[in-house]
């Protein structure tokens, strides 16, 4: 039987391969505090994680992506996480969703220790039965990346170039 | 962009870098993939082999009830908002694509990476039309600005150096780059893309994946410019084959087991994102290309490489590839698969031309993570090569001379005599003529050839007396000596007999034996090839002694490419596996039927030694292509390790002829990991290799010996009396 604590060593292994960072937060406030230490007061936040905290600045409505694109800090909730790969699906089904985590330099993505599981299988097994959630879900793997010049790993492409998961008890 | 196959050729073996690079490449993505690929036998406690078989088996059911697959996933697909539409050609696909754009409106569309858009040349097309498509993935941005295609399926602009990089991008952006400061370079595209998102009327993608049971699609990606094309425009387009079809979500995540694994050897991408549907108010259009697939589909030999991922694997270990690249191993889809699907997407014209790049080791297959029957496919593409005229005048007149048991020895025996005139006027050193070869050859000798062949030998000295008792001890064996070994390595082929004579078996050669027909079936010259092997067949049957051949090559040919050859003909078909039943690789038969005692050979005085062993034997998983094992075992002597010991040599058969350059290319790599070995003596187990390893060594003036390991093996028997 594998504990969740376990699994959450599991999943911190494979975010640390993919470049990830792992950090414990005992709170929201924690999640905050850490997310405003990073050098802006404000940090965007996804409409998911604004219920939670009820604090930080959405994206606007009206034009979504112009209004926070590269923000320093950006912070998004996680649907649920995969120990075995390191990976969080993000359930973003409307532009205003994605806007966090398409273009903000430092993406926290704040995700609850009890939704981490085991394997990719059952987070594939659990889109199968949401529709709605398989409008547009990403498992994001690690900050984004390219080696297409001659194959030199560069981290941080189009997408954020820091990505730390905040687990949360 | 368009060019011929010989320029691309040319251009491709000029280039100095190109090779050293996709070296690296190779050598860097085989060590992290086979990490990952252990990492997931361990986890799943399945071998990587019974992991693909199942998604093959996957695929293969899909492509079975095709029409069934795709009409649910229209449905479901619909259902969901988006707009389905199935179409047969590139032309259908580009003009569906340009009156969406043109009734919207539309002039500008940003693109995701996709292999379909680049097959149907979109992006050229819809120029044509007024409408402008950029590409969004770094790589195939830089391609875009330098004009070029993908030179490979995963990593498109390998090829490209980073001072052209810095080159082409300081035109693009009006600025200077440091070559060496790859992320400045990296970072730009992010300033260079940004604005053509936030203005461009639709985003393009493709699918690594259409999900039958929901009509979603599957996108696998590392930059996170797939999210952005579908996120910031209204409308969105998806360019995918219909054979990324797969039924279920839980099917989706047996190809993510092996598609980033097999690709970029990363255990998953940083996105894998699946759409389903069209967001309100926007639109979502997804076009199932056909061009070609369904009659692939049709094809018994390569409907398996509608099986294909798109991973680039098969490349990835490919020995022709790491000379050439992918501008001329392929078309626009490229490495082996490339090879194979380039006949149905775009012609056998523009298959043709690298047909003869392939060396036939069959590493590709070993890698390949939906197991497609690679090297039998590409045999098949160059029969089909050769049917429609794209054979050189050069080859077929090689092989109708080779396929002339008289005629071929006559010259051998002509060329015999020469060789023993240049040896009288000092022109032959370490048995290689001091000949002038034009430059482009230079990187080999040309071998004496010696007066007496291989069954001459054999024939004019006393049996070998047996050294022990083998289960053979008292059979009469026939060998088969090979027609290159009989007449230039005619040692290995008395060596070859000795041992055999040494388990106590009588050794008998069968007149007017030839050639099993393999040089015209790699060639894709099924008449020459069927000739060779029926004077063949005719020369071996009759009797019911075990055949044995110090050629792996040999055996392969007959039992592999026999049956094929005469597939129409029943009575042949029995015939010839009446011999090939019989025939037996001779290191299978020291270690089976003519099993001689560990350690039974004495010790010699010759340094030591590391193998390479013959990849097509190696890549097939045959025992008998681990000839160090049986040298260590018969002498006691352990070898020296030798890097990549089954990666080919480069011989290939005609491809070291047909494209000397790759002959070269792969040649030096092998001689790299043999001179870094130390040893004293190289030994090899075909004979086609081993004179290929010989040359070279010779000309590049490399001190080691080079020997079949019968010779090396036939050196510790007592000498006959």
């Amino acid at each position: 039987m594998v504990t969740t604590n376990q699994r959450a060593a599991q999943f911190a292994e494979g975010l640390h391969a993919a470049q990830g960072e792992f950090r414990r937060c005992d709170s929201w406030d924690d999640l905050w505090a850490f997310a405003t230490s990073l050098g802006d007061d404000s940090p965007v936040v996804s409409p998911a994680a604004y219920e939670q905290l009820q604090r930080g600045q959405l994206p606007d409505d009206s034009d979504p992506l112009r209004s926070i694109a590269d923000r320093p800090v950006g912070i998004a909730v996680a649907q649920l996480a995969i120990a075995e790969t390191g990976s969080v699906l993000l359930i973003e089904p409307s532009t205003i969703d994605r806007a966090v985590s398409l273009l903000t330099r430092h993406l926290i993505v704040a995700v609850q220790e009890t939704d981490i599981l085991d394997e990719l299988a059952e987070g594939f097994a659990w889109l199968a039965q949401q529709p709605r959630a398989a409008a547009y879900a990403t498992f994001v793997t690690g900050p984004s990346r390219t080696a297409d010049i001659e194959r030199s790993l560069t981290i941080g492409v189009q997408g954020p170039s820091r990505l730390t998961v905040a687990v949360l008890p | 962009m368009s060019t011929t196959f010989k320029q691309r050729y040319r251009r491709s073996v000029g280039d100095p870098d190109l090779k050293p690079r996709l070296l690296t490449f190779q050598r860097s993505w085989r060590e992290s993939r086979d990490a990952q690929v252990k990492r997931l036998e361990q986890r799943t406690e399945r071998s990587f082999d019974d992991l693909r078989q199942e998604f093959a088996a996957v695929k293969d059911l899909t492509l079975e009830h095709w029409d069934d697959h795709i009409a649910q996933f229209r449905a479901n697909a619909e259902a969901a908002g988006a707009t389905v539409v199935e179409l047969s050609t590139a032309e259908d696909a580009v003009n569906y694509i340009s009156s969406v754009c043109k009734s919207r409106g539309i002039e500008l569309i940003v693109k995701s990476k996709s292999m379909v858009s680049e097959e149907i040349e979109l992006n050229h097309e819809l120029e044509q039309r007024g409408i402008i498509a950029i590409e969004t993935d770094l790589g195939e941005w830089l391609l875009q600005l330098a004009e070029e295609r993908p030179s490979h399926l995963v990593m498109p602009a390998i090829h490209q150096k980073r001072q052209y990089v810095a080159e082409i991008l300081g035109k693009e952006l009006d600025r200077e780059f440091d070559p060496d400061d790859i992320p400045a370079m990296v970072a730009s595209a992010r300033d260079g893309l940004r604005g053509h998102y936030l203005s461009a009327g639709a985003g393009l993608t493709g699918a690594n994946a259409l999900i039958a049971e929901t009509g979603s699609i599957m996108v696998v990606t590392n930059e996170g410019n797939m999210r952005l094309a579908t996120s910031l425009p209204d409308v969105h387009f998806v360019t995918a084959g219909i054979e990324k079809l797969i039924p279920s979500w839980a099917d989706a995540e047996r190809q993510l087991q092996l598609l980033p694994r097999s690709a970029t050897a990363q255990t998953l991408s940083t996105y894998t994102t699946c759409i389903t549907g069209a967001q309100p108010g926007k639109e979502m259009h997804i076009i199932l290309l056909d061009n070609g697939r369904r009659q692939m589909r049709e094809s018994d030999s390569i409907g398996d490489a509608l099986r294909c991922i798109r991973c680039g694997a098969c490349a990835n270990v490919c020995p022709p590839y790491q000379v050439v690249g992918g501008h001329t191993f392929g078309h626009i889809y490229t490495g082996a698969v490339g090879l194979v699907n380039t006949t149905f997407h775009h012609g056998i014209e523009e298959a043709a031309g690298p047909q003869g790049l392939c060396v036939s080791c069959g590493a590709c297959e070993t890698v390949c993570p939906v197991a497609i029957p690679l090297p039998k496919q590409i045999l098949d593409v160059r029969h089909r090569a050769h049917e429609a005229g794209h054979a050189p005048r050069w080859e077929r007149a090689a092989l109708r001379f080779w396929a002339k048991p008289s005629l071929f020895h006559h010259l051998m025996g002509l060329g015999a005599l020469a060789s023993g005139g240049a040896r009288l006027f000092g022109l032959v050193r370490r048995d290689h003529l001091r000949l002038p070869l034009p430059r482009r050859l230079r990187w080999r000798s040309v071998p004496a050839l010696p007066l007496r062949n291989g069954r001459t030998l054999v024939r004019s000295r006393k049996p070998q007396p047996p050294i022990a008792e083998s289960p053979a001890t008292g059979q009469a064996v026939d060998l088969f000596a090979q027609c290159l070994a009989d007449r230039m390595l005619p040692t290995a082929v008395d060596a070859a007999a000795r041992l055999i004579e040494a388990g106590g078996a009588s050794v008998r050669i069968p007149q007017s034996q030839h050639c099993c027909g393999l040089p015209a079936f790699d060639a894709g010259d099924w008449e020459s090839a069927r000739t060779m092997a029926r004077q063949t067949i005719e020369a071996l049957e009759g009797g019911s002694n075990q055949i044995v051949t110090p050629a792996p090559s040999c055996v392969i040919a007959m039992q592999e490419h026999w049956p094929e050859l005469f597939h129409d003909d029943p009575e042949m078909q029995q015939r010839a596996s009446a011999v090939s039943r019989r025939v037996h690789d001779l290191a299978a038969w020291l270690d089976g039927p003519g099993r001689l005692p560990d350690g039974c050979l004495e010790e010699a005085e010759n340094g030591s030694w590391t193998a390479h062993r013959f990849c097509q034997a190696s890549n097939r998983g045959d025992p008998f292509a681990r000839i160090d094992q049986l040298v260590e075992r018969l002498t006691g002597e352990s070898g020296l390790p030798l890097e990549e010991p089954e990666v080919c040599c480069g011989f290939g058969g005609l491809t070291s002829m047909a494209a000397p350059e790759v002959g070269q290319g792969i040649l030096e790599r092998k001689l790299a990991c043999v001179a870094e070995s130390g040893c004293d003596t190289l030994i090899t187990n075909n004979p086609g290799c081993a004179l290929h390893l010989r040359a070279g060594a010779v000309a590049s003036g490399a001190t080691h010996e080079t020997m079949h390991y019968a010779e090396f093996l036939a050196e510790r028997l007592p000498q006959n009396p």
